[in-house]
């Protein structure tokens, strides 16, 4: 069956239909279009409004995590975080991780999928071969980096006679970054690959034709033309960057000395080792507050490029 | 006729639902048996075996009201928090200590267990202070699996190498470990690579050797501030030990006790100093397979404070059992406990899975010569910490005594290690965390040391 979403108004050509059947139907039809968002609607009220809700709510509150015995607090818990010198190193080192995050892997992606982009035969295998360390589950990568990098013991670092970057102060946020980007840029390759591949041939074409060499091409013919896919992964990128959790939990527990505690980290503490939801809320809602911002300004951008 | 085909839908799709969710629900019967659930940490697969036979297997065969299993799970505290905050969870709730437990309990998650204590006899056969550390205002709401201590494992191949004995005192022992670091191997080997606790040892091991038990018993009661003197300079002193590379040097944060243990096993070092519970590490290396049992010896840590008794224990629990308050079979919870706390049980666990199972017994009848392998060792440390303990010659390890945001704040331990702060400004900020959760009530009941 052939669906579009174009109004059919006059498409099939037939009488319109007396006003109280169209009633009718529309109301039918408004019926199935609200049961068939039912179950998304749903799953997103459960899994994100609520929570949303409770979180915004236990956020001025001393809840326990257990129970639901709690007392309404103000902005104590505020005041207590901002108070925290490790609040600020979490908060620091959640910027320091998202200009890491900014620079290096889209470089990089951009490298690459600009080079993969010539390379027609291969161009699929790379792509296997640079996104596999995406689909591996970060306990395994992490695991690997660990064991076979980080290792003073019979790692690369213990072979060369250095110091791991995750038993340093100065070098352990650096250190889970690495790991981080490390599965991270095969995936923005491929992205900004599929964006490449979209531009008009023509348009490359007539480039080529008025001499302008690779870098031309690149800098006035692909960047113009994955812009749209550049801007929608760099709010991902904010966004991420501020909920930065995982390969830091993993490589370095926030440590040597909150040496690379991010706000993720720094929440789960809260909620897990001191029993401080209240707190863990309020820090989830500053981690919030910045990926409210980047989609806020991501919105403002596609508005912007759409009414030029 | 539709609305008719829209009803008998309607109601297959809840039948269909109501089946499904009672087949999910937790409690049901199993052939007959009422069905029991203990989460457990995930511990290695020879050592899920061993409780599967000594445990699950042991227990179900003793009786036939109740069938218990046993779900091992790698981030259990995590998700027993989550599930006893929604009244859900398993029936035997498994722990990290009685201040874990008293915070539950304050909630009102846990069974009193005071019943069932009177009913087995629990008061009678249970170590006095371990049973008190399990009470909430006189009732009891769990009780230790295991004590531990922390204390010294060494290498007597590498000691012999070196030239010296096994130090019987603290300058010998530094000696030792100099010694150590100047034939270019690590002065003892530890480490918190992926699990920041580990910092709780050393903390907890340096006041209750530098500051004593009774200060820090007496800052517990708030009697005495935590910034106290004798606590700073226990700190202090953690972190000159430290900076002088005696925890695992450089590497401390690169190491965990698995890879310590494995360099202890490759001469790497002469020591390496953790709680007992490490037995369970060090079996994998040092075992009769490789024939390098002999060569691992486990002492008590050297006393530091030359006032304090010597041996001088610095006592823990290993974890916690509990009775979940929302469980429909307390009573088999509480004979799964009952189970547990028996010196057969501890006697059968041990063959195999030495450093978890000192089961707290005030008669611990447990003779090391009925063992092999570093059962034996490991029989024989645990019976001299509770001839300690019962002369109250111990402090306290800060992960079973301490309230949970105070024992976190103590976490940060290598903040003063590192120099990011001064040991004043740390027991400053301890303080802080700790009259938080006085005031609370947050303080679990605690055993009086001695001396």
């Amino acid at each position: 069956m052939l669906t579009t979403l174009a109004p059919d108004t006059g498409r099939s050509g037939k009488p319109r239909p007396v006003p109280v059947r169209r009633g009718n139907h529309f109301r039918k039809q408004t019926a199935t279009n609200y049961l068939l968002i039912a179950p998304a609607l749903l799953l997103s009220i459960v899994i994100v409004v609520i929570p949303g809700i409770l979180t915004l709510l236990f956020a001025f509150t001393n809840w326990s995590g257990i129970g639901f015995n709690f007392d309404f607090v103000g902005i104590q818990n505020f005041q207590d975080i901002f108070a925290d010198p490790v609040f600020a190193t979490s908060l620091t080192n959640n910027i320091k991780w998202l200009v890491l995050f900014l620079v290096i892997p889209v470089i990089v992606g951009l490298l690459t999928a600009a080079l993969l982009l010539r390379r027609k035969k291969m161009r699929t295998f790379y792509q296997v071969i640079f996104l596999m360390p995406y689909v591996l589950a970060p306990v395994v990568n992490a695991l690997v980096w660990q064991t076979i990098i980080y290792n003073p013991n019979g790692g690369v670092f213990g072979l060369f006679g250095l110091q791991p970057p995750t038993s340093s102060q100065s070098t352990s946020l650096y250190a889970a970054a690495a790991v981080d980007m490390w599965h991270y840029w095969g995936f923005l390759t491929v992205v900004y690959l599929g964006a490449m591949r979209q531009t008009p041939v023509d348009q490359v074409e007539a480039a080529s034709l008025d001499g302008a060499g690779g870098w031309g091409v690149f800098r006035h013919v692909y960047l113009p033309s994955i812009r749209p896919t550049l801007l929608l992964m760099g709010v991902m990128t904010v966004i991420f960057s501020f909920l930065a959790f995982d390969y830091v939990y993993l490589l370095t527990q926030g440590g040597p000395a909150h040496s690379s505690e991010v706000m993720g980290t720094y929440a789960y503490a809260f909620a897990f080792s001191s029993f401080e939801f209240g707190k863990a809320a309020a820090v989830g809602l500053i981690m919030s507050f910045f990926g409210l911002l980047a989609s806020v300004l991501y919105t403002w951008i596609s508005r912007r490029d759409l009414t030029r | 006729m539709k609305r008719k085909r829209l009803a008998i839908t309607a109601v297959s799709i809840a039948a269909a639902i109501a089946l499904t969710v009672s087949g999910c629900s937790a409690g049901g019967a199993s052939g007959g048996k009422q069905k029991l659930e203990l989460w457990f940490w995930g511990a290695p697969p020879a050592q899920q075996q061993t409780m599967q036979d000594v445990l699950v297997d042991g227990f179900n065969a003793s009786q036939d009201k109740y069938e218990l299993v046993v779900n091992f799970d790698n981030a259990v505290d995590k998700n027993i928090q989550v599930a006893l905050s929604a009244n859900k969870g398993p029936d035997i709730v498994y722990g990290s200590g009685p201040a874990f437990a008293s915070a539950y309990a304050a909630q009102g998650k846990l069974a009193d267990m005071t019943p069932y204590a009177e009913k087995y006899g629990w008061k009678d056969r249970i170590l006095d202070s371990m049973y008190e550390s399990g009470t909430v205002d006189g009732k009891l709401y769990s009780l230790p699996n295991s004590i531990e201590d922390i204390g010294v494992f060494y290498n007597t191949k590498v000691l012999a190498t070196l030239g010296v004995g096994v130090p019987t005192n603290y300058d010998e022992f530094v000696d030792d470990m100099n010694k150590a670091a100047a034939a270019g191997l690590y002065s003892s080997v530890t480490g918190n690579q992926g699990w920041k606790p580990v910092n709780q040892n050393y903390v907890s091991l340096f006041m209750s050797q530098v500051a004593g038990g009774k200060t820090m018993y007496d800052a517990l009661q708030g009697t005495i501030p935590w910034t106290d003197p004798s606590l700073v300079k226990a700190v202090q002193d953690s972190s000159d030990f430290y900076n002088a590379g005696y925890l695992g040097g450089k590497d401390y944060s690169t190491l965990n006790f698995d890879q310590s243990m494995k360099l202890l096993s490759q001469d790497k070092s002469p020591f390496f100093i953790g709680p007992s519970l490490a037995f369970q590490f060090a079996s994998n290396y040092f075992n009769d397979a490789t024939g390098n049992t002999a060569d691992l010896g486990y002492m008590p840590f050297p006393t530091i404070n030359k006032d304090l008794p010597t041996p001088y224990y610095t006592l823990g629990t290993t974890a916690s059992l509990s009775i979940n308050a929302s469980s429909p079979n307390k009573d088999g919870a509480a004979a799964v406990i009952d189970y547990m706390m028996t010196d057969s049980f501890a006697k059968e666990m041990n063959k195999t899975w030495p450093g978890y199972w000192a089961v707290p017994l005030k008669n611990f009848d447990l003779n090391a010569d009925d063992y092999t392998g570093l059962s034996k060792p490991f029989v024989t440390a645990i019976k001299d910490t509770i001839a300690g303990v019962n002369s109250g010659n111990y402090g306290y390890f800060v992960g079973t005594f301490f309230p949970p945001a105070t024992a976190a704040a103590l976490t940060d331990i290598d903040s003063v290690w590192l120099g990011n702060e001064t040991a004043e400004q740390f027991l400053a900020n301890v303080q802080k965390a700790f009259d938080d959760e006085k005031a609370k009530g947050l303080v679990p009941p605690l055993p009086v040391p001695t001396n």
